[in-house]
């Protein structure tokens, strides 16, 4: 890098033709034009998605909100004209949406306990992995469908467990994920500090590391509750239902999504006002447990 | 060395991660030996026939089928550039204060759940789709060849465009939260370097951001493709609900999961017509499982580290 | 070299502490080579630690001193691929050996990070937590092994009116003081320090000091630190390290002002590290 050895080429002399201002600033305008084109569309973009989030919002709103009365929490589902309510399809989806909740979370912990602490890489641990991510995504349907050969179709009748069991199914990846994501991110200090103390490794990540990762593990199930809340599809072929009242967990349970979905098809306007109530309350549900659970996880950090 | 307690815990974990391959596992065998029946009564035909006769007793996949390919297709053709615009507002453009409330909300359509966009496309799309645009598309293409077939027929409102067009809403949030996060781990220096030569922010995202998140892209479309291939309470509402493939983006059909929903409940118990349902139900977890088998071997590196 | 004079000159705000006799060793090692994975970290090192005195470890980073430290607790069993062979003996018994009981070995070992590293629980249970693992004590007599740990980590004063609160709402110099009360509730024999100032303000690192210079009156105690003063200030020996080897060991009075290795007076006089 010495400057004496020959090399002519003096500041200034770069070869090619001189810059053409005209042409750069016709490059330049062309440039800044596309850019703000862009723009404008990722705005438009955002905006349309918005618009519609604020339009299903205004429709349940304004059409749920018409039908909402003491009623429909006190009274089960009655026939066409009759005054009922949706007692019985709200106790179902809490007693359903609680189970499935209460299976799938301690399957769905171990399981997330195993990649983040135990599967280091392995095969096995990779396998796991890959396969809660796929049921994570996979269709729901599907999954009521096996709930259904195999709780429903063998022991002869639709019932609020079989409905339980489908719902725990989804819950269970939802509760991998986050808990291994959560357990990932607690510094190893923390952990070689237990460890240092004598402390079994059990007692680590039970004491320890779970406390240290309740916040997120905590959003995490609560994602997962509102998540199946509203799920339909697999109840369809588990617990099917049902117009009356019932508590059984081995016969048929009403639940809110379900009898939305029957009342909505309908051609009695009372059963559609209703099934309109169910959607506002539903939704009103699922997106309260959603923000709660992203402003406790938040607050956490 | 080992203490009781480790070993149990660590025997506990270990057995509810086998648990959920087993899981899987049982989901493909009991939906396989549930399709059978259908499987063995109509043999490779099942895959391409397009009758669906609970009354003589002759099913066949292939409308439900190209239902679920062709509504899940056109869904992503609409649904990509409105989350890959998204993703550019929420990551480049939007104000800082605005990036989170923004954000959360576009993440809040993916907490809907699926009756309700199923109910708020019946009673809203619908007859938008009716009274305003489906006429007005119909007289557009009229006299142009191949346009005028594929959007033709009576407008009904309902049909594969309006399925897919929920569809496409619904995984929006999923595609452009996984753009989103991808295209935030390109790494501040290279897209600074790119303006520090004078770059626009389109041709910072064009040369820069998307070539080094391409594969990670892909793998959000696809996982947003899973999710609309099995998607059932919303198709069900509004596809129309027949076994025909439609010529027109207009016309009625069916998608395997509005079938299977709409055709369980006047099914018996070990018929064909059930076995059939299942066999579809093998089918489209086939499918799906291949989707998000791609979109998890293509994200995994980028989001995982 | 003639500017060796110079700088250790300019080394001179550093009072070593006055020529002490070493004690016996609570702990011998003999040997001692550690691998991570196929790379050997340490090369026969030999060293002993006094009873009830402090040993200081000082080297440039990554020369193995703290490897050394988490080898006397066997923390490196927590990593697939470490191992370590020789013999770190104490009380007749190679801590090395696969079949000791690991729990126990680290209650009668304890460690103190570099970092404070306060469990997600209140202050009360984060000192109650380590003893339960080990003792089964009445109401009272955890209240009063609460209050001996924290009175002899220097800290009860400034959390006795909330012991019940979180131990996250501390400072820095407070969650330190209260990992070492967590540590020594535990009553071990052995204390191991890993450069537990480097993430403190110098009050608080003049506190830790005066409390090693107490504690050592009870624990055998192993410090590591990048800090020279510290090393002169709290060891009674000090051991020097450089590329996995023990280069030399000596009264802390010794190394710091005639140490017999060329590499050990480089290092302390500042020409590298």
């Amino acid at each position: 890098m010495s400057a004496t050895t020959a090399a002519p080429a003096l500041p200034g002399s770069i070869p090619g033709p001189a810059k053409d201002a005209r042409v750069a600033r016709q490059l330049s305008g062309r440039r800044q034009r596309t850019n703000r084109i862009v723009k404008v569309l990722c705005i438009a973009a955002t905006v349309i998605g918005l618009a519609f989030l604020a339009s299903i919002l205004a429709t349940l709103l304004w059409r749920g909100l018409g039908g909402l009365s003491l009623t429909v929490f006190t009274t089960s589902t009655l026939p066409p004209g009759s005054q009922g309510g949706l007692l019985n399809a709200i106790i179902g989806s809490l007693i359903q949406t609680a189970l499935g909740a209460a299976i799938g979370t301690p399957i769905g912990l171990l399981v997330g306990t195993y990649l983040a602490e135990y599967s280091r890489g392995s095969a096995l641990g990779n396998a796991v992995r890959f396969v809660s991510d796929v049921l994570l995504s996979a269709p729901s349907i599907l999954i009521g469908l096996f709930v259904y050969q195999l709780l429903v179709a063998p022991f002869g009748g639709f019932s609020g467990i079989a409905g339980c069991i489908a719902l725990a199914v989804i819950v269970i990846p939802i509760v991998v994920r986050t808990t291994e994501d959560m357990l990932r991110l607690i510094p190893v200090s923390l952990r070689e500090a237990a460890v240092a103390l004598g402390t079994p490794q059990w007692k680590v990540i039970v004491m320890i590391c779970y406390r240290a990762a309740k916040d997120g593990i905590v959003t995490g199930i609560l994602l997962a509750v509102a998540r199946v809340a509203g799920e339909t599809a697999p109840l369809l072929f588990t617990s099917l239902g049902n117009l009356n009242w019932s508590l059984s967990l081995t016969k048929p349970m009403a639940s809110l999504p379900v009898t939305i979905y029957q009342y909505a098809g309908s051609a009695f306007e009372d059963w559609v006002q209703l099934a309109w109530v169910g959607a506002l309350l539903i939704t009103a549900g699922v997106l309260a447990i959603n923000i709660i659970a992203r402003v406790a996880l938040r607050g956490g950090k | 060395m080992p203490h009781l307690g480790d070993a149990v815990f660590a025997g506990a974990a270990r057995f509810a991660g086998v648990f959920v391959l087993l899981l899987l596992g049982a989901i493909i065998v009991v939906l396989a030996i549930g399709g059978l029946q259908a499987f063995r009564a109509f043999g490779p035909a099942f895959l391409i026939s397009t009758d669906w006769d609970p009354v003589q007793m002759v099913f066949g996949a292939a409308v439900p089928v190209f239902g679920t390919l062709a509504t899940s297709v056109l869904a992503l053709i609409m649904a990509v550039p409105l989350s890959f615009g998204i993703a550019v507002y929420l990551t480049e453009l939007a104000p800082a204060w605005v990036r989170r409330p923004v954000g959360t909300a576009i993440e809040l359509l993916a907490a809907i759940p699926s009756i309700i966009y199923g109910m708020w496309g019946f009673f809203v799309i619908v007859p938008i789709m009716a009274q305003w645009i489906q006429p007005h598309v119909i007289d557009t293409f009229d006299g142009i060849p191949v346009l005028e077939d594929l959007f033709a027929g009576p407008p009904f409102g309902t049909g594969l465009f309006t399925a897919a067009l929920i569809l496409a809403i619904m995984i929006v949030p999923f595609i452009a939260a996984t753009m989103r996060d991808v295209f935030e781990t390109v790494p501040a220096v290279y897209k600074e370097s790119a303006y520090g030569v004078g770059c626009t922010m389109w041709e910072v995202m064009r040369s820069i951001v998307i070539p080094y998140t391409r594969t990670s892209v892909v793998g959000g479309i696809m996982l947003g493709l899973g999710r609309a291939l099995g998607e059932t309470m919303a198709v069900t509402f509004v596809i129309g609900n027949t076994n025909r493939i439609a010529t027109s983006l207009f016309g009625p059909g069916n998608t395997i999961a509005s079938i299977v929903a709409l055709e369980f409940p006047e099914s018996q118990a070990g018929s064909l017509k059930l076995s059939a349902l299942l066999a579809l139900g093998f089918i489209l977890f086939v499918i799906s499982f291949i989707v998000l088998a791609i979109s998890r071997l293509l994200l995994r590196p980028r989001l995982k580290g | 070299m003639s500017v060796t004079t110079e700088q250790s000159a300019s080394f001179g705000g550093v009072q070593a502490r006055a020529e002490t006799a070493m004690n016996a060793p609570r702990i011998a090692i003999r040997n001692l080579d550690f691998f991570y994975g196929s790379n050997r970290a340490l090369k026969s090192i030999n060293l002993d630690f006094p009873d009830r005195q402090v040993t200081g470890m000082i080297g440039p980073s990554g020369c193995g001193k703290s490897t050394l430290l988490r080898v006397l607790n066997r923390m490196y069993d927590l990593y697939p691929g470490q191992r370590a062979t020789g013999e770190v003996m104490m009380d007749g018994v190679n801590l090395i050996d696969a079949g000791i009981d690991l729990n126990s070995l680290r209650a009668r070992i304890g460690m103190v990070f570099q970092k404070p590293t306060p469990f997600p629980m209140t202050i009360y249970e984060n000192i109650a937590f380590g003893v339960k693992l080990h003792e089964r004590l009445s109401r009272s007599a955890m209240d009063e092994r609460i209050e001996w740990s924290l009175t002899r980590a220097a800290l009860w004063g400034e959390v006795k009116d909330r012991l019940h609160s979180s131990a996250m709402g501390l400072s820095g110099g407070q969650q330190q003081r209260l990992c070492i009360a967590r540590t020594i509730a535990v009553r071990p024999e052995v204390i191991l320090f890993d450069e537990p100032t480097s993430a403190l303000d110098p009050i608080s690192t003049l506190k830790i000091e005066e409390l090693i210079d107490e504690l050592k009156h009870d624990f055998t105690i192993a410090i590591v630190t990048h800090n020279m003063q510290q090393a002169a200030r709290c060891a009674d020996q000090v051991a020097f390290f450089y590329l996995g080897e023990m280069v030399e060991v000596a009264p802390a009075a010794q190394i710091f002002t005639a140490p017999r290795e060329k590499r050990t007076q480089e290092y302390v006089t500042g020409r590298f590290g």
